[in-house]
């Protein structure tokens, strides 16, 4: 909705500050650089005229990939578009979308944009009463999703009351064919009908692809929620496309990648890399057949561009580890050769050592014996850009990769700025720091310690929530509640989250999740808690993996029948005390890890105890572990703990455990013991 | 280590079906090509001629009877009968005048009548019966060649082939015959490999494993019994005519007796049943492995290194021979090819043991 006059008024606007301040500001105003055809639609028929018979996004369908050209891209997302249309989706409505990442809910994204609707993307494992939470928030009228599973989940919110939602998409039809519920239809239904439409209806098309506009929301995203419910992040085109567009001048994405799309549509990363970027950048994306063959499908995509959380890093070692722990002699001895050199030279080469000609040469004899190899089954032989990002990463971790020759590098940034904000420049890496600004962001550390930025890819405020808008907006920049510092270089450290610095009752300031990272790192811990809030030590609430600590007992001869019963055997404790003391190295005096526990159990999003994306909940870990951590703290060495555990049929019932609390001794007197 | 298997996908099914989707080993097989294409020009005659030559002929009568006895589960132990049919019948209609290229086609099809005419046997009995019925023929066809006059020339006769030409190409030079040879050789190879992935093989594999489940699911046990016998009749018709021109180039009855049967049956045994490689690996080693042995020994003998008369030393290389044979299928029942994929798998899942994930 650009007006003639609106030009002037953005420039007037700058002369006179004071009106800026008005509640709310004309859309151009904000961002006066903006293009208005600059959108995503608009890039989608670029593409789709320019480089019609490219492939723009692969799906593994029963071990078959099937492709879309671009040209099908847009064809599909037309048909939807009219097809929504003639649903009765209009401007401005949000619609949610639900389901494991499958093409028919990107095209059905693309499509609601084309109308100005809002999409708005919920995570496929989201119980009934939190998606019901969205819904109402929202207020949703239309949703698209995945499978027969996800219709039943909104059909029982509808009968729980909510009677808004009038059209439900879905896009596999298996168990629904015929037996449409009331307002639900197949998106090839849907599509069909919108062919019709299209085909009844010329300059439709045309009609379509103009409406969009950069100043539009492209996506409705939600923070992931670590304090209190989620809060609605609307991100409009502009935001998106500057974002990718600083992360493409600074050569951290390129033309043409290959990339594999298998986080979670709801997490902002998958709609920036495999939507706006995609778009933006010609990406051929590639959809893997489920979650669970996602390392396999890698393999036979070998993308160029590979995202992946620390904790997926971490497990693809240990994986790595297991298999060579499991090979045959030869094999198991080359490896243990070959890659210890290869990280001590990777070690150094961070130091700033540059390895001889000789280490040179042998790393290229490891190159084809090991490190190409383990590459190749990895699916990361193409990997030009592998990345990480959402929490540190462990050290051993890290080296491994790059000791492998993956340039893997860590990115920060949050849902509020499109997650592209900070990264790791490819020539000054080191562990601790999270890089420098993209071009084009702005960084401050404030008096308090907290990161602030300010940059075009930063949203324009929460949805329906002026409050957060204004805590978190202040006169341009944005506070992200990190709290970190800047390196003379520039390179930016993060710590954790300000709102989660805490004294003990000696008052030592430090961040649980920065301990908790570092006894992550361990291939035996999976998850960790650490108390410590106004006590007088720091004691910790350890869950074990039980894939390497099954293992491990394997190797050891310990028998244990499930998991409440490995994680309470006195070798595992001895195993995990190993670990803990080790961290306790690096830790200052007085914010040492004095005691442990063991859990029996994991903590669950199912039992509200970690978000989706496994972020620790503590006020809900402390309500529901309060025996436990009495426990630890009254210098008990063993308690009877009432568990209690809520079935998945929404059920719950209690379950009494016997856990062992445990004193952390340090590495040296254990091992003389 | 050399076998890269990340980026290989699929987006069609008949191109996840393809002989050599990986890399690794589409170049194996183009190096193996090129060497076989250029022998004639870095290989002797002598090599030539005595080695690659029989090597490739005889891994052709292998596939053919690995098609009856490895796919199919039909044993048959009088295959040199079949061969003999091809050699003789190919002579005879050459001399009668007809083109080579149309006496292969007449060598093949009058393999397959006579053998298929056998075969018929299969229809009612099976495993060692079948191995009767089968000897039957190699007996019989035998004394029909060496009693009809008009068939081997006479009681003790050799008949030495005419000359001629295939495709324009005469087949004089030691280079041409070998070309022929291996042309025959690549033509069944690739048959073999294409078969495997067809209708007909998988309903061949069916008939083997259990002809009355093969019937339940549809398969013709009958039919596919007889286009079995006929199908590797016809190729070892054929190759049994290749052999006589190519190599032989004078038949006589003794040349495919039933100790030659015996052998086909070992090349098929100790290559692996069914198995392509296996044919050209167990070819080689029946046929090649006993003078590479008594050359050794013959070596070692000259220079006195071991002291053994020379009576011994045509004995030895047979004992040790029949020990390799009886090792061979000891240590890997499934044969060379067996022993070969294991080791490829070695590389293919390097540096692990089995494959991840």
């Amino acid at each position: 909705m650009i007006l003639p006059w609106s030009r002037p008024t953005s420039g007037r606007l700058k002369m006179q500050p004071e009106r800026q301040y008005r509640e709310d500001p004309p859309v151009d105003a904000l961002h006066p650089d903006w293009r208005e055809d600059d959108h995503l639609i608009q890039l989608l028929v670029h593409n789709a005229r320019e480089h019609a018979g490219e492939v723009a996004l692969r799906e593994r369908h029963r071990g078959i990939w099937h492709e879309y050209t671009w040209q099908d891209y847009l064809d599909h997302v037309m048909n939807l578009a009219a097809g929504l249309e003639a649903r009765g989706v209009r401007a401005g409505d949000r619609i949610l979308v639900v389901g494991d990442n499958r093409p028919a809910l990107y095209f059905g994204m693309l499509a609601a944009v084309c109308l100005k609707a809002i999409p708005s993307p919920a995570y496929p494992d989201t119980n009934p009463a939190e998606l019901q939470g969205q819904m109402e928030a929202e207020a949703i009228r239309c949703a698209l999703v995945e499978d027969q599973e996800q219709v039943d989940k909104l059909l029982s919110i509808r009968e729980s009351g909510y009677d808004n939602l009038h059209l439900i998409v879905f896009d596999d039809d298996r168990g629904l064919k015929g037996e449409e519920p009331e307002g639900a239809v197949s998106a090839l239904d849907l599509m069909a009908q919108g062919r019709q439409e299209r085909e009844n209806r010329p300059g439709l098309d045309e009609d379509l692809q103009s409406r969009a506009s950069v100043h539009d929301i492209a996506v409705l995203l939600h923070s992931s929620g670590t304090t209190g419910a989620p809060k609605g992040v609307p991100l409009k085109h502009g935001h998106i496309l500057s974002g990718v567009r600083n992360a493409s001048a600074a050569g951290y994405f390129r033309e043409g990648e290959v990339h594999m799309a298998y986080l979670p549509m709801a997490w902002v990363g998958d709609f920036i890399f495999t939507v706006g970027a995609a778009l933006a950048l010609r990406f051929c994306v590639n959809i893997p057949e489920k979650q669970e063959t996602a390392l396999h499908d890698l393999r036979e995509i070998a993308p160029t561009l590979y995202f992946s959380s620390p904790r997926a890093w971490s497990n693809m070692l240990t994986r790595i580890q297991v298999g060579i722990n499991e090979s045959s002699p030869l094999k198991r001895r080359l490896y243990h050769h070959f890659m210890p050199f290869a990280v001590e030279l990777e070690r150094r080469r961070l130091e700033g050592q540059a390895p001889g000609t000789l280490e040179r040469f042998w790393r290229g004899v490891g190159e084809v014996l090991i490190y190409g190899p383990i590459k190749d089954h990895l699916g990361l032989s193409r990997v030009e850009r592998p990345y990480t990002a959402g929490e540190a990463i462990g050290e051993d971790v890290f080296l491994f990769f790059r000791a492998l020759g993956l340039n893997l590098r860590q990115f920060y940034g949050q849902t509020e700025n499109c997650a592209l904000c900070v990264a790791q420049p490819p020539d000054s890496i080191s562990l601790h720091t999270a890089g420098k600004p993209f071009p084009g962001v702005d960084l401050k550390i404030n008096r308090d310690g907290e990161i602030l930025v300010r940059a075009d890819n930063i949203f324009d405020g929460y949805f329906n929530n002026p409050d957060a808008t204004q805590e978190t907006l202040q006169d341009g920049w944005m506070h992200t509640g990190d709290a970190g510092y800047l390196e003379e270089d520039g390179q930016l450290v993060v710590l954790g989250r300000v709102s989660e610095v805490v004294y003990t009752e000696a008052g030592h300031r430090f961040i649980p999740t920065y301990v908790e990272n570092r006894l992550k790192f361990s291939q035996y811990i999976k998850d960790a808690c650490i108390l410590g809030r106004e006590r007088a030590f720091l004691a910790a609430l350890i869950v074990i993996d039980m894939e390497a600590v099954g293992h491990w007992a394997e190797e050891h001869g310990v028998a244990y029948t499930s998991f409440a019963d490995l994680s309470q055997k006195p070798e595992v404790y001895g195993l995990i005390n190993g670990e803990v003391a080790h961290v306790n190295t690096v830790l200052p005096e007085g914010l040492q890890i004095r005691r442990f526990v063991n859990l029996h159990k994991e903590f669950d999003p199912d039992d509200g105890e970690v978000t989706r994306t496994r972020k620790l909940k503590r006020k809900v870990i402390d309500q529901h572990y309060a025996p436990i951590i009495e426990a630890l703290y009254d210098g008990r060495q063993a308690i009877e703990y009432e568990a209690r555990i809520s079935y998945e049929t929404g059920a719950s019932g209690t379950l009494k455990r016997h856990l062992m609390v445990s004193d952390v001794t340090p590495a040296h007197v254990a091992e003389e013991a | 280590m050399f076998y890269r298997l990340s980026g290989i996908k699929h987006t069609r099914y008949a191109s996840s079906r393809a002989l050599w989707p990986v890399t690794a080993d589409r170049r194996i097989m183009q190096l193996l090509v090129a060497l076989a294409l250029l022998a004639p020009f870095f290989l002797s005659d002598l090599y030539l001629t005595s080695y690659m030559l029989p090597w490739l002929i005889w891994t052709a009568a292998a596939l053919s009877l690995t098609l009856l006895m490895g796919m199919a589960g039909q044993l048959h132990f009088g295959f040199a009968a079949v061969l003999a049919i091809g050699a003789y019948t190919s002579i005879h209609l050459t001399r009668a005048g007809v083109p080579f290229e149309f006496a292969l086609l007449g060598a093949g099809l009058m393999s397959a009548f006579i053998g298929v005419i056998f075969g018929a046997a299969a229809l009612r009995v099976k495993g060692l019966y079948l191995v009767m019925a089968t000897l039957a023929m190699q007996y019989l066809v035998e004394w029909v060649i060496i009693n009809v006059p008009a068939i081997s020339g006479g009681a003790q006769a050799t008949l030495s082939t005419p000359d001629v030409t295939f495709l324009f190409m005469p087949l004089q030079s030691d280079a041409s015959l070998y070309y022929m040879a291996l042309l025959w050789t690549v033509v069944v190879t690739l048959l073999l490999l294409n078969i495997k992935r067809t209708s007909f093989g998988r309903a061949l594999v069916a008939v083997r494993d259990k002809d009355f489940a093969a019937a339940v699911i549809g398969v013709d046990p009958v039919r596919y019994k007889l286009l079995a016998f006929f199908a590797a009749s016809f190729l070892g018709g054929v190759t049994g005519a290749i052999l006589a021109f190519c190599y032989y180039q004078a038949v006589t009855p003794e040349q495919f007796g039933f100790n030659v049967s015996i052998q086909l049956v070992a090349m098929v045994l100790v290559g692996g049943l069914g198995s392509v490689i296996g044919a050209y690996l167990g070819a080689g080693f029946v046929l090649l492995l006993p003078i590479v042995l008594t050359n050794v020994l013959a070596f070692l003998a000259t220079y006195e290194w071991i002291p053994i008369s020379f009576n011994l030393i045509a004995h030895i290389p047979l004992m040790v021979y029949g020990a390799l044979i009886i090792g061979v299928l000891l240590y890997e029942p499934l044969g060379l090819a067996k022993i070969y994929d294991n080791l490829r798998k070695y590389f293919v899942v390097w540096p692990f043991r089995h494959t991840q994930s």
